[in-house]
């Protein structure tokens, strides 16, 4: 494409499909204690 | 629902429900709004090529609208939220516990003047976990696991170097558990450092997936709000500590963390003075506290905030681009691996999946909520006996939350923290506006960084 680049990204629609095992982390279990954050958790299913 | 934003020179078309990121031109970046709302309306991909593309000769014009009709129909632009009802199912599924935040000590060394435990302990009585509790903790956290497999307990206090003899028997009461059990337990250790020893960091380096290591940044910010009880500071010796534990860890599992507030809103400076000390694992986080506070962050130092998060991520994609690259927490983004939908619109997991016990075994949705009587579910021994209130928090999702609703940050917060919500709005369902301004400058500069990655990569392919 000339006027738009993408980036890689995971499909979320797909992702609604197979997810929801639950093992990923707990957002509040990482460095933040007072903010949450999940968009930066990894999939553990897609670690593997 | 597109989310278009600057940053750093790139025009970014963030389409929100499918995750998908886009860098677009001048012409495309003025299009998709026209576009998205012709769309909305119903019209036909022939209609918006007719309306949008310009006079005959308007080739460009033509090509732009062409594309954008194309990511449309490839599910990647203007797409939809389609997930509440399955969201909705997700979170009727038996609430199971997965990570725990043991309360090993109600007691610490330092007075820091922004502890949301009252200087580690949490308005009520000084305390430490036994042994006996810590287990009992353990046992239950397993019995109500499920299927679940990831274990996390985070050693948390006040200070848990204050009981680090029990911190080692429950890290060994665990190692038998998961064997009996097929567990995994992920530890972490949450520590202000002044106790920190060679010993205690080998057994740490040893069984401890995370570690968390409290300082400020800059020794004048840190020694105001970080004093020890006699008002002494306790940044002295700090660094160097922090700096044997990264190194020993290989700059990976561990996070330097502080706490920025109304008396440092230049806070990248303290981002990048623990840069400049050799870290490559940061967090720097604005504090939480209530508005009568001298320390609060106020509506006005907002703007200055936001630019402090630009300043930031400017100075990171130079660092990067130096080959002294280092991670900053709030700008970490998964984009091709981050977790699923259900996952991020579920909520922190608060009071069902992740739990707080202090240490006389009562169990609270979280550590923000510890010490507050009407937010107590239960105890270890005899399990959680508040279910309605565990049912409250266990439905908050972002779909519950009306604030949550057109915002784009929505898949990248999931909804925000509950205890924020709870202090600013009187419920866990209300919104932190601070906090959610802040939250969604974040997320922009985290994909911002991701799109300069990802042109320097194609730049370099490219000479």
């Amino acid at each position: 494409m000339k006027h738009i680049k993408s980036l890689n990204t995971r499909d979320l629609k797909k992702s609604a499909k197979k997810g929801g095992c639950g093992e990923c982390q707990t957002s509040c279990q990482s460095a933040c204690k007072t903010s949450c954050t999940v968009g930066n958790q990894s999939c553990e299913q897609l670690k593997k | 629902m597109v989310h278009l934003f600057e940053n750093h020179g790139y025009k970014i078309a963030l389409d929100v429900d499918s995750g998908s990121v886009h860098i677009v031109d001048d012409l495309v970046y003025e299009l998709i709004p026209q576009i998205e709302k012709a769309v909305e309306a119903g019209k036909s991909d022939a209609q918006i090529a007719a309306e949008f593309g310009g006079g005959l000769m308007d080739m460009e014009r033509k090509e732009a609208v062409a594309e954008i009709l194309e990511l449309k129909n490839n599910g990647v632009l203007f797409s939809k939220d389609e997930y509440e009802a399955q969201v909705a199912a997700f979170t009727k599924r038996e609430a199971v516990v997965k990570a725990m935040c043991l309360h090993i000590a109600h007691a610490c060394n330092l007075g820091c003047k922004y502890c949301f435990a009252g200087e580690g302990e949490y308005y009520g009585p000084c305390g430490l976990m036994s042994e006996e509790v810590g287990k009992q903790a353990l046992d239950y956290l397993v019995a109500h696991s499920g299927t679940r497999r990831n274990l996390e307990v985070d050693f948390f206090g006040g200070e848990p170097l204050l009981n680090w003899d029990v911190v080692k028997a429950l890290v060994r009461y665990g190692r038998e558990l998961e064997k009996k059990h097929d567990k995994n337990f992920r530890f972490t250790l949450t520590t202000n450092g002044t106790l920190l020893t060679d010993d205690i960091l080998e057994f740490a380096n040893q069984e401890m997936s995370n570690l968390v290591l409290s300082i400020d940044g800059r020794p004048e910010v840190h020694d105001r709000m970080r004093p020890y009880h006699n008002g002494k500071g306790s940044h002295e010796g700090l660094v160097e500590k922090y700096k044997k534990a990264a190194d020993s860890r290989n700059q990976t599992n561990y996070y330097v963390r502080g706490t920025y507030t109304h008396f440092n809103t230049d806070f990248s400076e303290d981002v990048l003075y623990l840069a400049d000390q050799g870290f490559e694992q940061i967090s720097v986080e604005p504090v939480v506290a209530p508005p009568t506070e001298a320390y609060a962050l106020t509506e006005e130092d907002l703007p200055v905030l936001l630019e402090q998060y630009d300043k930031l991520a400017d100075e990171m994609l130079k660092r990067r681009r130096a080959g002294k690259p280092f991670n900053f927490f709030h700008f970490m983004i998964d984009l091709e691996g981050g977790p699923c939908v259900y996952k991020r619109l579920s909520g922190c997991g608060a009071g069902c999946e992740y739990v707080s016990v202090t240490p006389w075994g009562d169990i609270y949705p979280c550590h923000q909520f510890v010490g507050q009587p009407e937010f107590l579910l239960g105890n270890v021994k005899d399990g959680i006996k508040n279910t309605e209130l565990r049912d409250e928090f266990h439905n908050c999702n972002v779909y519950s939350k009306p604030a949550c609703k057109n915002c784009f940050a929505k898949y990248y917060c999931s909804g925000g923290c509950m205890a924020n919500s709870q202090h600013f709005s009187g419920n866990i369902y209300g919104a932190y506006e601070i906090g959610c301004e802040l939250q969604r400058k974040r997320i922009e500069c985290a994909i911002m960084l991701k799109v300069a990655e990802s042109m320097d990569a194609q730049e370099e392919e490219e000479n």
